[in-house]
């Protein structure tokens, strides 16, 4: 409930955009008072982290016309982050991030509500994610995105001509940045590429040889890993090396210049050795600003529709000149994500046994020596034969009773596939709806039970 | 989509009262893959896979190698994988949970391999981490040391080596280190 | 390290000590500070500024709460200029911040000296007038000049300043340079001390590339009369031949040699950006000619003589597969090449000073050091004066916006701003500035545009009419989102420009918030 009602003047340059017509503007767009008032009250926004990109995009969302907004990320301040994420001061280290953010924000921008989450992003229900319209992300780390992707896809239901329905759709808006350079994108799950469609955009961590490091070590990075990597373990048996410590960044320091001299290798620093060791990616305000600008716009373009959104995947770099450009990446039509799998109809009599059976002989499938997964549960492998047997006495059992009785769900199959006359190995989406259950389970849902 | 976040939103709240749906375990896209992976392995004889933490965790195990020839012929040598939310597009950790005398492999267990680091491809998959593994203890080799010493003799002493692996394997001490028996 | 350092950190990995020493030397003075001007030195404060003076004349409205986030309900009535400086300040107190309640306009009319005490001056939301006016007087005084203005979804950034020089342009890739194509007698002579078809067969996989291909091209060049590959034919059996020489099958090291086997076919010499600086004009030195001038004289000189049209080695080399010992050793050698090409070019530098009557050590060692380890990167940018630009803008780059699609919107845009500018002064205020109907600002607008379009010489051209509407909808409206947008790309290049390091933004930057299809356009 929005008691607050700002006075009209307050929106003077946001409402020459919501108030009136456009016409290069999204399919959806109903200019009026009515639209700004209900972006003010009905649209929710989870922001994902509150570092360099999370502060801005609070910032910018609060002033983009949005009051409900909610913010989660695990870190506290530290005073590195004080270059850049402007909502923080020196006395706040320490402090969590997402409680001060929330706080300054809410201090100088008056009606908007923040609430702050300090935990993980696993920690929270899948349910929570489901609450908010719109998910805007300022990460740093992949399998964070790729978390909060595959709950977002979660979500995402298909009709039975394999078309997304609207209603299910959770949009993200995903910003990164390194340096002089960063990435904006919008991922509308099901419809245009999602996270994981197009992981392989971000390159695989430089990992040295093991045997470089111990043996043949040339730059000052083969070095601080060996002490890192090699050292370390050997001379604190079982003391797991902790990156926030320095006594433990010292001592990894301290051997790296060691064996650097022994070597002849110049270059060892302390600021290099946090760097490789924590993998450290610079950071500067400028890009934050500029990256989560554009993703707090485009936020706003979702929800408004206001004008035309980013299709889909914009790119910055600063370093000689400058260069903006536009990408608009396809979506993976097999994706286990955000695909819509294959749909099977079934009864609730049929047996595991039977249906591994059924999936040989599907039209669209034609797999043979199934393994079947559903929600992290193996209900039967193929192999390794300790599997197998774990998992055989399910091959009796009804596919229903196996899924927790739920009506329609998603299951991942894998196992042999001929295409054009050669075997090949695939992993399968599938959706499987149990016929006579069905029109029973949405009864239950209507009534509330 | 304001009109569609109106509409849930008041959903929302008429459903605030009304039970959620039991907390669903998500599966991620590594695991995914995972699953995959370890329902295609095409393991020799030699190799064996053990969940420890029961059918539904795949993303911990351990792989015990039993070399049927070489050096390293009646030993049992263990190693844990962990496998990344993010799997394949990193690699898994491996480390070998039996110490073992051995150029390619540490005292603390870590292995030299290259598809573990440096040339980690997607594409590859468990079998073939397992069979690089293998393939370890049929053929160690000199050029690309872990453990210098082992290497060295190897390399100068074949017969030394020999000995070395055996005293290891069973029991004992290999210069400074001990080494717990493993046959 | 001490706080200020550990705050720094990140930043520092990007542009190192000197970088932040400039940063904190440098004077910045802000026209207007709406969102535009105040989100371009919250992001300049943050890194540390030196000195900040805030300028404008205007009272804080209700409004002004809507899109900045410098200000709260407490400061509505006070001077924004005041308001905005204040809380800027609470974000570093190492910066020195103040302000000045006053309208940029008036300065510019009445106290145009003003300017010549800052760095560098950051002019938003400025219209077409005073731009030019401003422009002219930043470029007198030496003043380096940046425009930044965000108007509905869209907006500009430019750059305006004579000359900016770059030593340090630290591109992200940029080819090593190794000599393979063109070795110098120590490196041959090195070579020649390491077997590549040694039998330890640790010792073949680890013997370095550029040892292998600087062997196996001289082994050719024997049997093909001195010269090496070039046609595709022998390059493919120069590469047949380095995998003839492998051994094993896992040998990195010759992976690498096949991979890297280019940089013997390549072209010897320096690259057409190095030719066209060393031929600039300004390289003809004079007494008043910058430090910059001077040493590109003597890379001139070097490049012709000594240097046998190479420029100086920057002494550095790639990681590659190699025994410790070889490759420490062939990184001494490539030092040592560099180090005497250094000696080489600061002797001339010293003396062309001394020739022009400047003291020889007024160029310091170190950067004498830097800009030979940098000779292959140098840049340099000109921008032209905004008059010049509007009043005669490249024809042919215009008409090919236009009538290019990735341009038409951008350019569209371009056109748009300087007609609502002329709007403005014509009608007292921006085309759908206040409420109303749009219809009969959306037909003056459009006629506006079509004379902007004919004064420049694109006669039957013009925009589109749902552009012209967006730009009436657009009502001179500065939103909060554009405005940090704007205000970052505009801060991005302050860093660039007092840094000295990165290679700054050319022509005119326009942002289209429509479908994020922005444009530079060299006009």
């Amino acid at each position: 409930m929005a008691d607050f009602v700002a006075p009209p003047s307050r929106s003077r340059d946001l409402d020459k955009l919501l108030l009136r017509t456009g016409n290069l503007v999204g399919s959806n767009f109903e200019p009026g008072a009515e639209l700004r008032d209900d972006l003010q009250e009905y649209a929710r926004i989870l922001v994902v982290g509150a570092g360099g990109l999370g502060c801005e995009l609070l910032k910018d969302l609060a002033l983009s016309g949005f009051k409900n907004i909610d913010v989660i990320d695990m870190d506290r301040i530290e005073v590195t982050n004080l270059n850049r994420q402007f909502l923080f001061r020196v006395e706040d280290v320490g402090k969590p991030k997402a409680e001060v953010a929330a706080k300054r924000v809410m201090e100088r921008v008056s009606g908007v509500n923040i609430v702050p989450h300090f935990c993980r992003i696993e920690d929270k229900e899948i349910p929570f994610y489901n609450d908010f319209n719109i998910i805007v992300l300022g990460l740093d780390s992949i399998e964070a995105r790729s978390y909060i992707n595959s709950v977002a896809c979660s979500f995402l239901e298909y009709d039975s001509d394999d078309k997304p329905r609207e209603e299910t759709i959770k949009p993200m808006v995903d910003g990164g940045t390194e340096g002089f350079k960063g990435h904006a994108r919008v991922i509308m799950p099901g419809v245009t590429p999602c996270f994981e469609c197009t992981i392989w955009l971000f390159p695989p961590q430089v990992k040295f040889p093991l045997c470089t490091l111990a043996e043949t070590p040339r730059t000052a990075a083969h070095c601080i890993e060996y002490a890192h990597l090699i050292k370390w373990d050997e001379v604190h048996s079982g003391k797991a090396f902790d990156p926030d410590d320095p006594e433990h960044m010292k001592w990894v320091y301290d051997e790296a210049i060691k064996r650097a001299e022994l070597f002849g290798i110049p270059g060892v620093t302390y600021s290099l050795t946090q760097g490789v060791v924590k993998n450290i990616i610079p950071a500067i305000a400028s890009t934050n600003a500029i990256i989560s600008a554009a993703c707090a716009l485009e936020t706003l373009k979702i929800a408004s529709g206001c004008s035309k959104t980013l299709a889909n995947y914009l790119t910055y770099n600063g370093v000689a000149g400058l260069h903006i450009k536009v990408t608009e990446f396809v979506k993976d039509k097999d994706c286990l994500v955000c695909g819509p799998g294959v749909l099977i109809e079934l009864d609730a009599s049929v047996t595991l046994e039977k249906f591994i059976n059924l999936l040989e002989d599907h039209p669209k499938l034609l797999l043979s020596k199934a393994s079947v997964s559903h929600r992290g549960k193996n209900l039967y492998m193929q192999a390794p034969p300790v599997l197998e047997e774990m998992t055989r006495s399910n091959l009796s059992l009804p596919l229903y009773e196996l899924m927790d009785k739920v009506a329609k769900d998603t299951i991942h199959v894998t196992g042999t596939t001929s295409k054009d006359g050669k075997k090949t190995s695939c992993l399968r989406k599938l959706r499987v709806v149990f016929k006579a259950i069905d029109g029973v389970t949405d009864m239950d849902t209507a009534g509330g039970a | 989509m304001i009109r569609l976040f109106k509409v849930k939103e008041k959903q929302r709240e008429l459903a605030e009262n009304a039970n959620g749906k039991p907390p669903i375990k998500k599966q991620s896209p590594g695991e995914l893959r995972l699953h995959k992976d370890i329902g295609e392995l095409n393991l020799p004889k030699t190799c064996n896979i053990a969940f420890p933490n029961g059918k539904d965790d795949l993303m911990n195990f351990e792989v015990t190698i039993r070399p049927d020839e070489g050096y390293y012929l009646g030993g049992n040598f263990v190693f844990t994988f962990s496998v990344s939310p993010i799997y394949p597009h990193e690699a898994p950790k491996v480390k070998c949970k039996t110490k073992v005398y051995h150029p390619n492999i540490d005292l603390e267990g870590n292995v030299c391999l290259n598809i573990l680091r440096e040339d980690w491809k997607p594409v590859l998959n468990i079998n073939t981490i397992i069979y690089g593994l293998f393939h370890l203890f049929t053929q160690p080799n000199y050029e690309d040391p872990l453990n210098h010493e082992a290497a060295a003799v190897l390399r100068d002493n074949p017969k030394l080596f020999e000995s070395n692996v055996r005293r290891a394997m069973a029991g004992g001490y290999v210069g400074q280190s001990f080494f717990t028996r493993c046959m | 390290m001490a706080e200020p350092k550990i705050k720094y950190d990140r930043q520092l990995r990007i542009w190192g000590e000197q970088g932040q020493a400039a940063l904190e030397k440098a004077s910045i003075c802000l026209l207007n500070c709406g969102p535009t001007g105040s989100e371009t030195l919250k992001n300049l404060v943050l890194g540390g500024i030196g000195s900040i003076t805030v300028i404008d004349g205007s009272k804080v409205v209700l409004g002004d709460l809507g899109n900045n986030f410098m200000l709260d309900e407490s400061c509505v009535g006070e001077s924004k200029a005041k308001s905005v400086c204040a809380f800027l300040q609470e974000l570093n107190d190492a910066v020195k911040a103040k302000f000045i309640e006053e309208y940029p306009e008036t300065l510019i009319k009445t106290n145009p000296s003003f300017f010549s005490q800052f760095t560098l001056v950051v002019a938003t939301q400025l219209v077409e007038d005073s731009m030019v006016k401003l422009d002219k007087i930043c470029r007198e005084a030496n003043v380096i000049l940046i425009f930044a203005r965000s108007y509905g979804l869209t907006g500009l950034v430019r750059i305006s300043v004579k000359e900016h020089t770059v030593i340090e342009s630290k591109p992200d890739h940029f080819l090593d340079d190794l000599r393979l194509n063109n070795p110098w007698p120590e490196l041959r002579k090195f070579a020649e001390t390491i077997d590549i078809n040694v039998q330890d067969p640790v010792a073949h996989k680890h013997t370095p590339y550029v040892v292998v291909l600087l062997k196996v091209a001289e082994e050719w060049a024997k049997s093909h009369q001195g010269s090496l590959p070039s046609t595709r034919e022998e390059k493919r059996e120069f590469k047949e031949l380095l995998k003839s020489k492998t051994i094993a099958f896992d040998e990195d090291n010759y992976k690498e040699a096949v991979e890297a086997s280019f940089k013997v076919f390549s072209s010897r010499g320096i690259s057409q950006d190095l030719q066209q600086i060393i031929d600039d004009s300004q390289a003809e030195v004079s007494s008043s000619s910058s430090n910059y001038w001077v040493m590109v004289a003597a890379l001139k000189d070097f490049i012709a003589s000594e240097g046998c049209a190479e420029a100086p080695l920057d002494g550095s080399i790639p990681d590659m597969t190699s025994s410790t010992e070889h490759y420490v050793n062939l990184q001494k050698i490539y030092q040592a090449k560099a180090e005497a090409d250094f000696l080489s070019i600061e002797q001339r530098v010293r003396n062309i000073l001394k020739k022009l009557g400047r003291e020889p050590d007024s160029i310091s060692k170190a950067t004498i050091k830097s800009f030979c380890r940098n000779a292959r990167k140098l840049k340099v940018c000109r921008y032209r004066l905004i008059e010049d630009e509007f009043s005669n803008p490249s024809i042919t780059e215009l008409q090919k916006y236009l009538t290019d699609e990735d341009y038409s919107v951008a350019v569209g845009f371009y056109i748009l701003l300087r007609a609502a500018d002329r709007f403005a002064a014509n009608y007292n205020c921006f085309p759908g500035e206040f409420e109303g109907p749009l219809d009969e600002d959306i037909s003056r607008l459009k006629t506006t545009a079509v004379g902007v379009l004919s004064d420049l010489g694109c006669n039957g051209l013009t925009v589109t009419e749902d552009l012209i509407n967006e730009m009436c909808r657009f009502g001179a409206a500065e939103l909060h989102a554009v405005a940090a947008f704007i205000g970052g790309i505009a801060s991005q290049e302050v860093i660039k420009l007092i840094t000295k390091q990165f290679v700054p933004m050319s022509g005119t930057f326009i942002f289209n918030g429509i479908d994020h299809k922005s444009q530079l356009l060299s006009l």
